[in-house]
């Protein structure tokens, strides 16, 4: 019972906190409410029972994300242009489009689908469940991973051209 | 219901992505869809009880880190070239 | 033996092929030998040819060679065909072909393009005998094609001088648009009969009621006889054709080639026994051009033009008599005049020879005794066109002048009348011609006159040879042999008295031309420059040739210059080809252009569009899923 009305509670803040995203002025709020929207998520997921995604939502997402994306916002000066005129040319047909998006999605979802029940109820993930599932079965997908990263530290070095020398 | 929230979600971030004019706040609704994708996996993977879903949520994290530590500085030195936050004055690439 | 007609023909393709490819690596001897000697061969196999089938009974031989082409129910065969007709034809070409070929190895030694004229000189003489050998009008229009292409070839044969290879173009696209007419008769000819084998199609017309007009057929055919032999409106090439090597106006222009016209009508003389409308205008065409042609001849001064407009009217005149019915007496002429100008124009080569290229009779004079043979062999062959007895031309004249008094088919004293005026002229300008060259003081420049010298014998023994067969060739009376096959007209009976009269008219009318010319243009006064002063203006028109290259040029060229320039050339192709190709590329280009505008570099325009795309994929799918 309480779990239902926590989930519809975490559910709905995410809900709002992403349509704030969308009406802030201000980037740092902007980034403010994303944090926020991931915050509900992650209460989500733990809702559901899939702690160590939660924890990793928090962790990385929250933690190392959205952290460098503030970073980033306070090196740049944002009161410019985008400042004061907020939306694009393209808002009245964006947004004809993204609830015509919804509507198909609503009518495929509720056709297709049968109707989930948000329950509690159902598998639960723990970091041990967990482990042991990726590393058993998804390894491949683990090194890959691996070399994903690598690759964009890489990027980011050469994106920053650290190392090349008289570069005024 | 959790699904709907997935998919309004995901239409949030890319109706952001449409309308908003600040290249930092197009990045953040981008992270915002990769939530509502998430949210989706999660969801399917605890009902139907099968770890791919998780597994995959997992990867979807790495993904979207590796992907924000580049574009983020690539962002910033767009930026520190035209001094300008509005995607308007980054359209060298048409025709 | 039954292929020889082949042989004959192919002798001088041989030649052709040899001289052509290996001419000028074998060098001048080789190529004056096959170049002379497979005519000659050709000649020899002529007369073998001709005396078979006078053995025979004078049955025309036939020799199929191939089936050209054959499309369903429609055959085109090669066949030769020799009777009598075909007997007098083959061996004056292959006769006095060689005479020319020897003649030139004179004229032309020297020149840098030595193999390339054989070459040329035994193409012509192929195609002319496939001309004069084939059964079917296609052999002969395949051979009457083939001498225009040889005499357009040959008429530009300098062609480096754009004057000489513009003269030959004239020539050849003259000849074309009497083609026409030729062809359209060939169509009509061939879909009422459904052959084109003359001698069948002569047969057809004889035995009567033929289904296809034959006055229709015969002013088609004769359309195509008057752009090969030089008649009024078509006879404007010919003067032009001068440019070439006066060998090759001996040959083609004299002899041989225009003289295609009168074969092809004598050949059909079925279908112009059935026509009189259509022999009538011949006729009147014919007496047309001979009058005109000789009243411009008195005043030309280039010493080949004289003979060329020479040779205009003299074919008027063969038109005339096979116009009246006289096929035989038109053939007659032909032979003889192939012999007389055949030897004029070679002894004017002569003289051009002699004077170093000289050919203005205004810068001659006094020659008779620097080059005599020339001189002698000239003064008999004029003699022979003025028709003074007797010698060929007289006979061959004389019988032209009485068949248009006296012929039941279209005689008339008028045609009588205007006839034996351009007699007179002939004997007047051709003796004009000889006083003003060989006689009198001479007006040579002195740099000229150091050179004047004999030719060499390659060309004056040809001469010689011509001008004895001009003087005893009409003895032979051809209209006599071809009686059987080309019957004489009846003469009017109440004309018949008149046979005599007529005679002794004809030999006073050469002689009063003889006499004028040495009252006018010899003696010590300037008898000639009064009179020309007193008759200026028809001085002037005469000497312009009546004009007719201008008013062509006038009413034909330019308009259709201006049809091609303004209409064809700027509406058609560049406007509208040219515009509509333009069109689509400017269409593709202006599409491309609209749809580059989607790529604005706006990154809000790709997100709506791929959502967009991603609503209408979804939609899709589940709505057909």
């Amino acid at each position: 019972m309480i779990d239902t009305l926590l989930l519809w509670l975490f559910a709905g803040t995410a809900l709002v906190a992403a349509a704030a995203m969308l009406v802030l002025r201000h980037p740092m709020r902007v980034a403010l409410a994303l944090a926020a929207t991931m915050l509900a998520l992650a209460g989500v997921y733990a809702l559901l029972g899939v702690h160590a995604i939660a924890i990793f939502q928090v962790l990385i997402y929250v933690g190392a994300v959205m952290v460098f994306m503030v970073y980033a916002i306070m090196l740049l000066d944002v009161r410019d242009r985008s400042f004061t005129r907020r939306f694009s040319w393209l808002l009245v047909p964006g947004v004809v489009v993204a609830v015509a998006f919804l509507a198909v999605l609503a009518h495929g979802v509720w056709q297709v689908l049968p109707e989930p029940a948000a329950s509690t109820a159902g598998a639960r993930f723990g970091i041990q469940t967990f482990s042991l599932e990726f590393l058993n079965e998804y390894w491949l997908h683990f090194e890959l991973v691996s070399v994903l990263l690598v690759a964009a530290v890489v990027a980011a070095l050469a994106v920053l051209e650290v190392g090349r020398r008289d570069r005024g | 219901m959790l699904i709907g929230l997935s998919a309004a979600i995901f239409a949030l971030g890319l109706l952001g992505v449409i309308v908003r004019r600040n290249v930092l706040v197009m990045l953040m609704c981008m992270e915002l869809m990769l939530n509502g994708v998430n949210l989706s996996l999660v969801t399917f993977a605890q009902q139907t009880a099968t770890a791919a879903g998780a597994v995959l949520v997992f990867l979807v994290f790495v993904v979207a880190t590796a992907e924000i530590a580049i574009a983020i500085p690539i962002v910033l030195l767009l930026v520190k070239r035209k001094n300008v936050l509005d995607l308007d004055a980054y359209t060298d690439l048409k025709g | 033996m039954s292929h020889l007609p082949t042989a004959i023909v192919l002798l001088p393709f041989a030649g052709f092929l040899l001289n052509g490819l290996a001419g000028n690596r074998l060098g001048p001897r080789f190529v004056s030998l096959v170049g002379c000697g497979l005519p000659i061969a050709a000649f020899v196999l002529a007369v073998l040819g001709v005396l078979d089938t006078r053995a025979a009974g004078w049955t025309p031989r036939i020799d199929d060679v191939y089936s050209w082409l054959v499309a369903g129910d429609n055959r085109f065969d090669v066949a030769f065909y020799l009777d009598r007709l075909s007997a007098v034809m083959v061996l004056i070409v292959t006769g006095v072909g060689s005479l020319i070929h020897l003649y030139s190895t004179g004229y032309m030694k020297g020149d840098k393009s030595y193999a390339r004229y054989f070459a040329y000189l035994n193409l012509f003489l192929f195609f002319m005998l496939l001309l004069v050998l084939g059964r079917s009008m296609l052999v002969l229009f395949v051979g009457w094609e083939g001498v225009g292409l040889a005499s357009y070839l040959l008429i530009g044969f300098w062609f480096e001088d754009p004057d000489k290879a513009r003269a030959g173009k004239k020539a050849f696209i003259t000849n074309r648009i009497g083609d026409a007419g030729f062809l359209l008769g060939m169509f009509v000819l061939y879909e009422a009969f459904g052959t084109l084998d003359m001698d069948r199609i002569n047969v057809a017309f004889l035995a009567g009621a033929p289904g296809v007009s034959a006055t229709l057929v015969g002013i088609l055919l004769f359309i195509g006889a008057s752009g090969k032999s030089a008649q009024i409106p078509l006879h404007v090439w010919l003067p032009d054709a001068m440019a070439g090597p006066t060998p090759v106006s001996a040959l083609i222009h004299a002899a041989t080639m225009v003289t295609a016209g009168v074969y092809l009508v004598a050949r059909m003389s079925g279908i112009y026994v059935n026509a009189p409308e259509a022999s009538a205008l011949i006729a009147a065409i014919g007496a047309a051009t001979a009058f005109f042609a000789a009243t411009i001849a008195v005043v030309q001064t280039d010493i080949k033009k004289v003979l060329a407009y020479s040779t205009i009217s003299q074919l008027g005149f063969m038109f005339v008599a096979a116009g009246v019915g006289a096929y035989g007496v038109a053939v007659f002429h032909l032979y003889t005049h192939a012999f007389f100008k055949a030897c004029l124009f070679l002894g004017a080569g002569s003289v051009i020879h002699a004077m170093s290229g000289e050919q203005d009779i205004r810068k001659m004079g006094g020659l008779a005794r620097k080059i005599p043979v020339t001189f002698a062999t000239f003064v008999v062959a004029t003699a022979a066109i003025a028709g003074i007895p007797p010698l060929a031309g007289f006979f061959s004249k004389d019988e032209i002048l009485w068949f248009a008094f006296g012929s039941s088919r279209g005689g008339s004293g008028l045609l009588y009348a205007t006839m034996a005026t351009t007699a007179l002229m002939t004997s007047f300008y051709m003796f004009r011609l000889v006083w003003l060259t060989f006689f009198g003081r001479s007006r040579m420049t002195a740099e000229v006159e150091h050179h004047v010298h004999e030719s060499p014998l390659s060309m004056t023994s040809v001469l010689v040879v011509l001008a004895l067969l001009s003087a005893i060739g009409g003895f032979l009376s051809i209209p006599h042999f071809l009686e059987p096959q080309l019957a004489l007209p009846e003469i009017v009976p109440a004309l018949e008295h008149y046979e005599t009269p007529l005679l002794i008219a004809s030999i006073a009318l050469a002689f009063a031309g003889l006499a004028g010319a040495a009252y006018v243009y010899g003696g010590a006064g300037g008898r000639a420059e009064r009179l020309a002063a007193r008759f200026a203006t028809l001085h002037r028109v005469l000497s312009g040739k009546y004009y007719v290259d201008e008013a062509y040029e006038a009413l034909i060229g330019r308009p259709l210059l201006w049809i091609s320039d303004r209409v064809f050339l700027r509406i058609g192709d560049r406007a509208l080809f040219d515009g509509t190709l333009h069109g689509f590329a400017a269409l593709g280009r202006s599409a491309a252009a609209g749809f580059a505008r989607i790529q604005n570099g706006s990154l809000h325009v790709y997100a709506l569009l791929v959502l967009i795309g991603i609503v209408a994929s979804i939609s899709f799918a589940w709505r057909h899923a």
